[in-house]
Formats: structure tokens, C-alpha cells, sequence
């Protein structure tokens, strides 16, 4: 066995707190260790040269690459392997930087630390086999769930790449949330509009299929080949897809939460949602006095949401707008915390606001009290550090976001995760921020955070631009990690069939053993850990494997 | 006076690669802090986590260990963390009987709990700080 251990110092993120140099220098004197070394960026060009040349000099057939997390970088690591003719599960990633050097302050401690870490992946490692990557044809299709911008945009883009799409919408209609929208800011084109243009292309193409008024009932299978079951209006539908784009869309803010805004039992005090729906009916006096109010159910640790919304204060100043516009002699002011006009463009839309004789106080709503000749709205100004209480007719709240109402129940069914506001959770934040940790399920639009109506469409796009470069070559490769049972121990005893959740397991009744049926493995593990024979092994994860790294984190040295 | 010199614990924990150790990946990013003493170890499911390897580990030295999963209900390989739980419970029976049972835990940790697993991991290796420590 020739392992080469090698050490990244990921610029300072990693040296800082840990020796580099001294851990290089430690596990060369390793047995079966041919190189130890260390390198500012491994992921660099010439650290990738540093370890595809290493390999052809020493003819290594183990490589441990201590350095980021394993889910970044997996498979650039994996191709170094690849291309000097070396099995890519030969290779260890063990993580220094997210479990060590970044959550430790102490150099000693942290490089202690990491000698343990890098020892259990080197003692694991030498229980590593070459596994084969199966190749599987995948379906060029994909699922879209919500119909709303962000879906409509992803569904347009995979159809016109020539790929077969299901959109599956609960609502009786497509266009989700932006349909209700009259103008959309800043191109004031209606809501309506936006999404006749897109549905009506969408509806052209013989390659995409609509389901409205139904939902996502069933949902399995294994990335390339999903077989979804859709409930619609006439029945169920079964049909098998590659790859899904989730853009459930969001959930607008229900003011009754917060009883104290008497929102739904004073007809005078609307949402900016309401405004949009039914503004232009609003009867209001000659010269009306309407306050907006901001971040009504964002940046609220109270109930939950802790989150900015990203898009009502926009919202809000279009409401505020609007109003000043209808209303010549109207008194608008608009009660902020902090002032988000966040998009391109959307820094002159609250100067060209201001400019239109909005007000604009930044302070804390202390109290709404409906008084028959209008709204008392008292609070504190806290630019000024003053207690104000004034009157109004009409009190606009400006909404945020909510998680979509089906968040859960689609993030079971798809098996996904949510995070800790209930919007579905990415990847990884910025290097994966359209994938979930299920390979071929992407998320687009407001399901996955507040978005705008441009960056909706974006993500879809994104979403589905990711999904089309997995399923375009036609196959893909499924990861090897599924249980194999070694005939000469199994006894027959079939605890491991009943454990097995995927029912890959079944029972040769005539030589009395199990076996399992890899398509079906879905790579767990929990058959291994149950077998009291130890007859089956999680390849990848065998027992000798984890046994040896806790004895890596524990041995005496 | 002698003083006493403190003893750090040393704590193994097997964590499943879809929840706990993604949310140990994201305290990471975060730049949260927890004891240099807690290791983990990844495992694809908390179910494969064999009751065998954490009496390895308390033989071989480890003062602590935890198994964290999912949240029950949300396990990637659906009913996973259900047996995990099982046996768990089963195992810390066993223990009980040799006076080791607060040497184990089991816990749930969502992907997006980074926070939640720092006050798991801390928390546990506080409170068995302490007992090593005579407290």
C-alpha cells in the first residue's frame, strides 16, 4: 500500500490555526505512507499538478486530501484520481477547515485536532476497495412543481432545450402570486400580462404537459429515473422523470398573527397585497392620511421571523406611490426600520418618492387603536428618540414572506430539508445554491428565500439550466455505496429483510440466504448495522472502515 | 496549594451525512466554536451506526458518544433514525448496567441547525467535563 497524505492550507483559512507544516512532517513517518505534504491551495492548478504527479512518481494507491469540507471539491479531487488511472474511491477527503481549523482557536489544540482527524482517515482508508461507478440511463424530463414565475420560467427553458416537462400547479390557474400583481415594479408591466406571455408559449409546445388544480402524491426512485404520482382533477398520473424543479413558491404574510394590528376587523387597514387586488375600489376621504407600515412579519424574532423579506419595501414604496398619485392632496407616511430598496434601480425609486412628498420616519410602531374618525398610530421615532402618535384613514401594512404552506409536505415527499425559517434549504449557500442534497432536485424562486419577481425568474432558469447539464449526456453515474451479503455468513435469518426500507433485500428461499437487489439499495447502511452475522457489508462504509477510524480519534500516540 | 490540572474529554460522534453533518459543515462556515475534543465521524445514515462501534469507542478511550440524525420523520432513507432509535435506547440499557449510561447520547439535528448542534456538542461535553473532573 502507498498512501500520500496531503495537507491544504486553503490560503490562511486553514494554516492559522493549524500547523501545517508540523502534520506534514508527522505522518511521513507513517508506514505505507510514501508522501506527506503540504500546499497553500490544493484545489489550485499546480496543488492538482502537486498530487497528480506524486501519484505517477510514487505510484500511489491511496490519496487523503485533508483540506474543506468533502461535499466541496468532491469530484475535482476524484478526477485527479481518475485521470493518473487510479479508482476514484481510493481517495479520502478528511475536512480540517469546516470541523477544525474554523472552529477552534487554539493552534495546538487545532493541530492536535487534526492529527487525529487525518489518522483515522488514513487508518480507514486502508480498508478502502475500487468500487465501480454504475452507469444508469437517465429520463430527459423533468418536473416542475408550482406554476408560478420561477416555474414557468424553468419550464419554458428545459422545453425549448428539447426536454420533456411536467408542470404540476395546485391553484386552478397558473402565475402563482404575480398574476394578482397590477404593476410589476420597475417594468410596471401587470402581473396578468407577465404570465399570459409565458403560459401561452408554455402551452404551444407539444413537449409540456400543465396539471392544474393538482399535487404531488407519490414521489420515488433515484436521480435520472423518479417516478412521480400526481394527483389531478381527473385521476392519477404516473409518469417517470429525471430530475425535479421545486418552485412551490411562498406563503404572504398573514397579519392576524399579530392580533395587535387588528388586520381583518378594521376595514382601514389593508395589506400592500390588498392594495394591489382591490386598491382602486378603496374609498377614502378628500384629502386622506394613510400610513405605511414596514417589515410587517420579516425581521420579527417574536413570531418566528427573523428573516428580512427582501421585497416589501419596495413594496411599500409603490403602495405609498400609488397612493400620492390617486390623491393629490393626500398625507402619506411611511414608518420604516431600515430602508431596503435593494434591486437596480430601487435607491432612485425611494429618492423619486421622497421627492413626491412621502414621508418617511424611521421608528418603532408601538400601537394601532381604530378610533371612529380615524387610526391612531402611536410609536417612537427613533431618529429623533420622540414619541409620536398620529391619526390616519387608511393603514397600509407592508408583508413579508412566509415559507410556503406545502413546504413540508413536499419536503418529505421529495426528501429534501428545510431550514430553519421552513424555506427549502440549498446545498450550499454560495457554491450550490440552486441544488438540494438530493442529486437531481433543484429549488428556484421564493420556496428557497424571499425573491423578487426578476430574481424569481432567474433561479428558475438557473434551477433549470443545472438539471438540463445533469441530464443531457442521457446516463449518469449512481454512486456505488449499496450492501452487498456474503453468502458464506448470512444464516438465513432475515432480520436484515424486514429492516430494509427500500425492500432491496429479498430472501433466496433456496440456498437459504438474502441478497440484495442493487437498483433498489438506496445505501444506508442500517441492514449492515442489523446483520448479528455480520454478513452484510455497506460498501464504502464496511465495518472495518468505521471501526478503524474511531481507533484513528482514539489511539494513544 | 496543588493545583489541579483539568482533563479535556475526548467525544466521538457519528453523524449522518444528509442533517448533522451538514449542520456541522455550516457552524464551520458559520466560524462557531465548540470543544476541540469533539470528533466526528461521518456515517450515511444514523441507522449504520452499529450499537458495536460505540462500545468500541468507550473502550478505546472515549469519555463520550453521540449518534446524531435527522429529525424523526425527515430521514433521507425514511424510516432510518426510527431503528437507530431503537437501538439507542436498547443499548443505553446495556450501559446502564456498568454505571455508563450519561456516556451516551443520541440526538437530531436538522441541516440547518448549525446553532442547535453547537449546544448538543457543547452541551454534552460540558456536563461530562465536569464528572471527569470530580464534579
Amino acid at each position: 500500500m502507498k498512501i500520500g497524505v496531503f495537507i491544504c492550507h486553503c490560503g490562511h483559512n486553514i494554516k492559522h490555526t493549524v500547523d501545517v507544516e508540523t502534520l506534514a512532517e508527522y505522518f511521513r513517518k507513517y508506514p505505507h505512507v510514501a508522501v506527506s505534504d503540504d500546499y497553500p491551495f490544493l484545489c489550485s492548478e499546480p496543488g492538482q499538478n502537486m498530487i497528480t504527479d506524486s501519484i505517477e512518481q510514487h505510484g500511489l494507491d491511496r490519496v487523503i486530501v485533508a483540506s474543506c469540507a468533502p461535499s466541496l471539491h468532491g469530484e475535482l479531487f476524484k478526477d485527479l484520481l481518475r485521470k493518473k488511472g487510479v479508482n476514484p474511491f481510493l481517495l479520502r477527503r478528511v475536512s480540517i477547515r469546516e470541523h477544525c481549523s474554523w472552529v477552534g482557536d487554539d493552534v495546538e489544540e487545532n493541530t492536535e485536532k487534526a492529527k487525529r482527524l487525518i489518522l483515522s482517515g488514513l487508518y480507514g482508508s486502508a480498508h478502502y476497495v475500487p468500487l465501480e461507478e454504475k452507469q444508469v440511463e437517465v429520463n430527459k424530463s423533468a418536473l416542475i412543481l408550482g406554476g408560478g414565475v420561477s416555474g414557468l420560467s424553468a419550464a419554458l427553458f428545459l422545453s425549448n432545450m428539447g426536454m420533456q416537462v411536467y408542470l404540476v400547479e395546485q391553484a386552478a390557474e397558473l402565475g402563482g402570486r404575480v398574476r394578482e400583481l397590477k404593476s410589476v415594479w420597475p417594468s410596471r408591466k401587470a402581473g396578468a400580462d407577465i404570465i399570459a406571455g409565458m403560459e401561452n408559449e408554455l402551452r404551444g409546445r407539444d413537449n409540456a404537459a400543465v396539471f392544474t388544480s393538482s399535487k404531488l402524491s407519490n414521489f420515488e426512485g433515484f436521480f435520472g429515473n423518479y417516478q412521480a404520482t400526481v394527483a389531478t382533477p381527473d385521476g392519477e398520473e404516473r409518469f417517470a422523470v429525471g430530475g425535479v424543479v421545486v418552485a412551490i413558491g411562498f406563503e404572504p404574510f398573514d397579519p392576524q398573527i399579530k392580533p395587535e394590528l387588528f388586520y381583518g376587523r378594521d376595514p382601514r387597514i389593508v395589506t400592500t397585497l390588498d392594495l394591489e387586488r382591490s386598491g382602486d375600489g378603496l374609498k377614502l376621504p378628500d384629502n386622506p392620511r394613510v400610513a405605511v407600515l414596514h417589515c410587517v412579519g420579516s425581521r420579527d424574532e417574536q413570531i418566528g421571523r427573523p428573516y428580512c423579506s427582501r421585497i416589501c419595501c419596495i413594496n411599500a414604496l409603490r403602495a405609498a406611490e400609488a397612493v400620492k398619485e390617486r390623491f393629490d392632496g393626500s398625507y402619506v407616511e411611511s414608518f420604516y426600520m431600515d430602508m431596503r430598496a435593494h434591486p437596480r434601480g430601487g435607491e432612485e425609486f425611494f429618492e423619486d418618492t421622497q421627492e413626491k412628498g412621502v414621508l418617511f420616519t424611521r421608528g418603532n410602531i408601538a400601537e394601532i387603536v381604530p378610533e371612529p374618525q380615524g387610526i391612531v398610530v402611536r410609536g417612537e421615532d427613533t431618529l429623533f428618540g420622540e414619541v409620536f402618535e398620529r391619526e390616519f384613514d387608511l393603514v397600509v401594512l407592508s408583508i413579508g414572506m412566509s415559507a410556503p404552506a406545502t413546504g413540508k409536505e413536499v419536503a418529505n415527499l421529495l426528501k429534501i430539508s428545510l431550514d430553519k425559517d421552513n424555506f427549502f434549504l440549498e446545498a450550499h449557500i454560495k457554491l450550490r445554491p440552486f441544488d438540494t442534497a438530493v442529486k437531481g432536485i433543484f429549488i428556484a424562486g421564493s420556496c428557497s428565500g424571499p425573491k423578487d419577481v426578476e430574481e424569481s425568474i432567474n433561479h428558475g432558469r438557473a434551477s433549470a439550466l443545472k438539471l438540463y447539464g445533469f441530464l443531457n449526456l442521457g446516463y449518469a453515474f449512481v454512486d456505488p455505496f449499496i450492501s452487498v451479503v456474503d453468502p458464506k455468513r448470512c444464516s438465513g435469518c432475515r432480520v436484515c429483510e424486514q429492516a430494509c426500507v427500500a425492500r432491496a433485500i429479498k430472501f433466496d428461499e433456496e440456498k437459504h440466504i438474502a441478497h440484495v437487489e442493487e437498483a433498489a439499495c438506496m445505501g444506508c447502511g442500517l441492514c449492515n448495522a442489523t446483520c448479528p452475522s455480520s454478513a452484510i457489508s455497506l460498501r464504502g462504509y464496511v465495518d472495518t472502515v468505521i471501526a478503524d477510524e474511531i481507533s484513528g480519534l482514539l489511539e494513544a500516540m | 496549594m496543588e493545583e489541579k490540572i483539568e482533563k479535556n474529554p475526548e467525544i466521538v460522534g457519528f453523524a449522518c451525512s444528509y442533517c448533522t453533518f451538514k449542520a456541522s459543515e455550516m457552524a464551520g462556515s458559520l466560524r462557531m466554536k465548540y470543544p476541540e475534543g469533539v470528533k466526528l465521524i461521518q456515517v450515511p445514515c444514523s441507522s449504520r451506526v452499529d450499537p458495536a462501534f460505540v462500545i468500541k469507542a468507550i473502550l478505546e478511550g472515549a469519555d463520550g458518544v453521540f449518534v446524531a440524525g435527522c429529525h424523526p420523520g425527515d430521514c433521507h432513507f425514511i424510516k432510518g433514525n426510527f431503528f437507530t432509535r431503537r437501538k439507542i435506547a436498547a443499548l443505553k440499557e446495556m450501559l446502564d448496567a456498568f454505571g455508563m449510561k450519561d456516556r451516551l447520547r443520541l440526538f437530531w439535528v436538522s441541516a440547518a441547525e448549525a446553532r442547535r448542534f453547537i449546544e448538543k456538542v457543547t452541551g454534552m461535553y460540558n456536563e461530562i467535563k465536569e464528572k471527569k473532573n470530580g464534579g
